[in-house]
């Protein structure tokens, strides 16, 4: 017994493995056609809550061996790839705060799947929605237990991916496919930041690992700009300033999906990454300071902009936002415990109000309490908080609007400058005398078709086969000249005087 | 043991053509033994111990004592591939013609005594043995060509005879010249390398060059491949499938044999070879591009391919020659799977001319696909075994000669315009369809098993690597790499 407990946590893998490999099987049964109907439906969402249960017993397991014993630490289960200056390793960091936030997410995961059974029947989407479900368990876990920023941002990618996919469930409708590119597009700029913050890590530290990230002294520069690219990322995900808007708009999805996202885990996980890289911050107290600026100001907007929400999820959604306003305020702070219970209890009970909120009408028998007095009576407070600081607007104006005039230029030049020159598919024609589906277009296409026509002339000089080949004329030529020689040998005169000659030679 | 594997097939031959049976029982006897002499290889390959000493299964016995050569058989882990290659090979050809109508005892027999030959040459451990078996792959491959081939079959077979029997007259002379001035008068591969090492710089010049003709003629380097576009391209299919798929492979062989022989010719000729290598690579690449026969343009990408076994030759580092093994494998099974599906489009069609044919997508669903399947392999797309050897020889390439390698890269865009322009008639849909039948079932099963060993390779690489490292690095380890 004591020895299975020890081996443990060389097991973790399977935490994120079992909710992939269930997405796997399922994928699999909708590919063959097995899961179709009423019939196939428990399966898949038996599947994923075994998967979600294994995974939140197992965790459960290590805590209580990491309570007895102490946290098992940062261990590499394994190389996943070689290379030169720097390797990316399967290893894990289990800690105090790693294991928490991953039980935390694994309950909710667990629980969420649960709710989704029945909450989904008879959607056109249900295998789509457990597929991409354990996708999603996959990824956060990843976040939250791997050892090195490679492998944690494979679980964020495969968030951020999910995430995109679950707000545009109901494709069919041009609204949630268009705020899902939203959100993915603005996801894309946190993820930027990552893979800055990891890049340079490999380039300066050699390592992913996240103890060599947080455990030595870096110099003043190398530390802030690594810590920039983290934040940037951290902020991006966890939708604070600039970043808020596109949280409002994920809400498109199903709502056990909106649940899990935006109400409890994966929004935490910039908050997370925060604390898993506090040690390296705390180097930069600048860095720090915007932390808590960025915390402070989104807190104070996401309370704003909540006080005149009229729909449930939009409410809930903007309160989670200064929830976690705050927690990037004690972190900023230093206060990394209280932030790690503060996320721990937030995701649990959010998750709770998220998967109320459709009943929640029925729950509450009187009206909701209006915006406050004090804002009523400030008229441009008001409008501004009705708006959301116009932060869409913003975006679209100084962002989206330029890069597409910007786009729509380039694509003039491409067609009038570019596309000639390099040549387009269909508008080729055979070039010289090369036959007719031989065709070429734009300047390497002439130039080849030129270097082709030169060669198969040398060609047809060069080997035997051709009609006139030049070395054909000559062989030709010299088997005549052999021919008449040997004529000439034939008859006697010149027999004997080849035998004459001959002797000659030997005597 | 080896003198099992080589004559093996030797029997099968026998058997074939003395047997009084219908074209189908002749195909059943041919399968059975090329399938009896892969398992056999494949056994063979299994006891081959990688870290082992350098030669393996080795037996000699005094063949003509007062000339000093011997019958000795033996393999390393490069020629043992080349068996592989060959035995996986025949195999396909033999398979692929069932529905042989005529001459089907004469093909058969041929085919099987061409198998023996190959093994010969691939095995040998003397040089009079080498070349006693380098000759013999003429003599089937002569009356294959000259039978059974296309319309110019009998130019095609003189021109191919002539050529290559030119260039290995040049071998053998430059093998007596070896033979005289190295000391021990001995025609065994070891004591000639010892021999040939201690030879002054112009002495193994001289030689090389000889040696050089005899395989580049084969392999083929650029001004010596005047035989290949029209021996390839009028010998029947599975012929082909030899042809390109193990014959050439034999000048690049012998090649590497001649520098285990001649290190400081090589050395000093290093930068003329890669030359050659560039310029077989564009030119064979460019012609290509020019052919609308799509036999034609198959044959002269074999040029362009084969150019980067040369430069991975003449990179005469650890990482170039195992480039250059590992592109003797993989073209051989490219051009294999290429001359296939053209083999049986022409078999269905009776042309080769590309503007011939309408699209295959939609009439002859596995045609198509392993017509695309086959020159995206060639093009050596990742995941196929060419992409691992390209990258082995651009890496070694690199190394030696910095940018130059772009040239190669050059080639591979060529390749792509070529490969994409016959994708694009063949396997999209647009045109109307050719209303060819699709592949039958052994058909299938053939190119399968090419695609799943290219595959396979490509992705999983590690056995075919570790076969060949140990006699890659003893080869690297003269040169100082």
């Amino acid at each position: 017994m004591n020895g299975v407990l020890s081996r443990l946590p060389d097991f973790v893998w399977l935490v994120p493995g079992l909710p992939l490999a269930a997405a796997a099987v399922t994928a699999a049964r909708v590919l063959l056609g097995r899961a179709r109907g009423d019939d196939g439906e428990p399966p898949t969402a038996r599947l994923a809550e075994i998967a979600a249960l294994g995974g939140l017993v197992l965790l459960l397991a290590i805590d209580v061996k990491a309570l007895l014993a102490g946290a098992p630490g940062h261990r590499v289960t394994g190389v996943w790839l070689p290379g030169g200056e720097w390797e990316g390793t399967l290893s894990f960091l289990l800690d105090a705060l790693s294991l928490a936030s991953a039980t935390t997410a694994a309950l909710v995961g667990w629980l969420v799947t649960r709710f989704s059974a029945a909450y989904l029947h008879r959607e056109a989407g249900f295998h789509r929605f457990f597929i991409v479900l354990g996708a999603f368990l996959a990824g956060i876990q990843l976040v939250f237990l791997s050892g090195n920023g490679l492998l944690a941002f494979v679980g964020w990618e495969l968030c951020g991916a999910t995430s995109f996919l679950l707000i545009g469930y109901a494709w069919q409708r041009p609204v949630a496919t268009g705020n899902a590119l939203f959100a993915f597009a603005t996801n894309r700029a946190g993820d930027a930041g990552f893979m800055l913050g990891l890049g340079l890590a490999a380039a300066w530290l050699g390592s992913f690992e996240w103890p060599a990230l947080t455990g030595g002294l870096l110099p003043a520069v190398t530390a802030r700009i690594l810590a920039v690219g983290f934040v940037v990322a951290a902020l991006a995900k966890s939708a604070q300033l600039p970043f808020t808007p596109w949280i409002a708009r994920a809400l498109e999805g199903p709502t056990p999906s909106s649940a899990i996202f935006y109400g409890s885990i994966m929004v935490h996980a910039g908050v997370f990454l925060l604390l898993r890289l506090h040690p390296l911050f705390a180097q930069v107290p600048d860095v720090l300071a915007g932390i808590l600026i960025a915390g402070a100001l989104t807190a104070a907007y996401a309370w704003l902009v909540g006080l005149v929400q009229t729909d449930v999820k939009s409410a809930l959604v903007f309160a989670t936002v200064f929830q976690i306003g705050l927690m990037f305020v004690a972190i900023g702070l230093g206060w990394t415990t209280l932030a790690t219970v503060h996320l721990c209890l937030h995701a649990l009970w959010r998750a709770w109000q998220f998967l109320l909120a459709p009943s929640w009408l029925a729950l509450t028998e009187a009206p909701p309490k209006p915006a406050p007095a004090w804002l009523r009576r400030r008229q441009w407070l008001y409008t501004a908080a009705l708006q959301r600081f116009w932060l869409d607007r913003l975006a679209f104006a100084l962002l989206a609007r330029p890069t597409e005039s910007f786009a729509r230029d380039v694509r003039g030049f491409e067609a009038h400058f570019v596309d000639p020159t390099l040549g387009e598919a269909g508008r080729g024609r055979p070039r010289g005398s090369a036959p007719p589906l031989v065709s070429a277009d734009g300047v390497p296409g002439r130039l080849l078709a030129r270097a082709a026509e030169v060669l198969q002339r040398v060609e047809i000089h060069l080997s035997l086969r051709g009609r006139g080949g030049a070395a054909e004329r000559l062989l030709r030529q010299g088997g005549a000249w052999l021919r008449t020689v040997e004529n000439l040998l034939e008859q006697p005169r010149y027999l004997m005087m080849a035998v004459m000659a001959t002797f000659v030679v030997i005597l | 043991m080896l003198k099992a594997l080589v004559f093996l097939p030797v029997l099968g031959a026998a058997v074939v053509a003395v047997l009084p049976l219908r074209a189908l029982a002749l195909w059943r006897i041919a399968l059975a033994f090329t399938l009896l002499v892969l398992g056999y290889a494949f056994w063979l390959a299994s006891g081959f111990d990688a870290a082992g000493p350098a030669i393996q299964f080795f037996e000699s016995q005094p063949w003509n004592v007062r000339l000093g050569s011997h019958f000795a058989l033996g393999v390393d882990g490069i020629s043992l591939a080349m068996v592989l290659l060959a035995a996986a090979l025949t195999l396909v050809a033999v398979l692929v013609s069932r529905r042989m109508e005529t001459g089907a005892r004469l093909y058969f027999t041929l085919v099987l005594l061409l198998e023996s030959a190959m093994f010969g040459v691939f095995t040998a451990r003397d040089w009079s043995l080498f070349y006693v078996f380098w000759e013999a792959t003429l003599i089937p491959l002569f009356f294959l060509i000259d039978r059974l081939g296309g319309r110019n079959r009998q130019r095609a077979a003189l021109n191919f005879f002539l050529y290559t029997l030119g260039g290995s007259v040049f071998m053998l002379v430059a093998l007596l010249f070896l033979y005289d001035a190295a000391p021990g008068h001995s025609f065994a591969m070891a004591d000639m390398a010892e021999g040939g090492r201690s030879l002054p710089l112009n002495v193994q010049l001289l030689i090389f060059a000889g040696l050089f003709i005899g395989f580049g003629v084969k392999m083929p380097v650029f001004p010596l491949h005047g035989w290949l576009p029209l021996a390839h391209v009028e010998a029947p299919s599975p012929v082909s499938i030899l042809l390109s798929g193990v014959l050439l492979k034999m000048g690049a062989y012998g090649l590497i044999r001649a520098a285990e022989t001649l290190p400081a010719a090589l050395l000093a000729t290093q930068d003329w070879l890669a030359a050659l290598a560039f310029i077989s690579l564009l030119y064979g690449g460019i012609l290509a591009w020019r052919q609308q026969d799509l036999k034609a343009m198959v044959a002269y990408s074999s040029i362009s391919h084969m150019g980067i076994v040369l430069l991975g030759i003449a990179t005469l580092n650890v990482t170039g020659l195992t480039g250059a093994v590992m592109q003797m494998v993989a073209h051989g099974l490219t051009a294999a799977t290429l001359f296939l599906v053209v083999g049986l489009l022409y078999q269905r069609t009776h042309s080769r001319d590309l503007a011939d044919y309408g699209t295959l997508a939609g009439g002859a669903p596995r045609f198509a696909f392993f017509t695309a399947f086959a020159l995206l392999a060639a093009l050596g797309l990742p995941g196929s075994a060419g992409f691992i050897a390209e990258l082995h020889a651009l890496i070694g390439g690199y190394a030696r000669w910095g940018f130059w390698v772009t040239l190669v890269g050059v080639a591979m865009l060529v390749g792509a315009a070529y490969s994409l322009r016959v994708i694009g008639r063949l396997c999209l849909r647009g045109l109307p369809p050719a209303g060819v039948a699709d592949m039958t079932r052994t058909e299938t099963l053939a190119a399968g098993l090419l695609g799943a060993a290219i595959v396979v390779l490509g992705v999983w690489p590690a056995p075919l690597l570790g076969l060949v490292a140990g006699s890659v690095d003893r080869i690297g380890r003269l040169f100082g790499a």
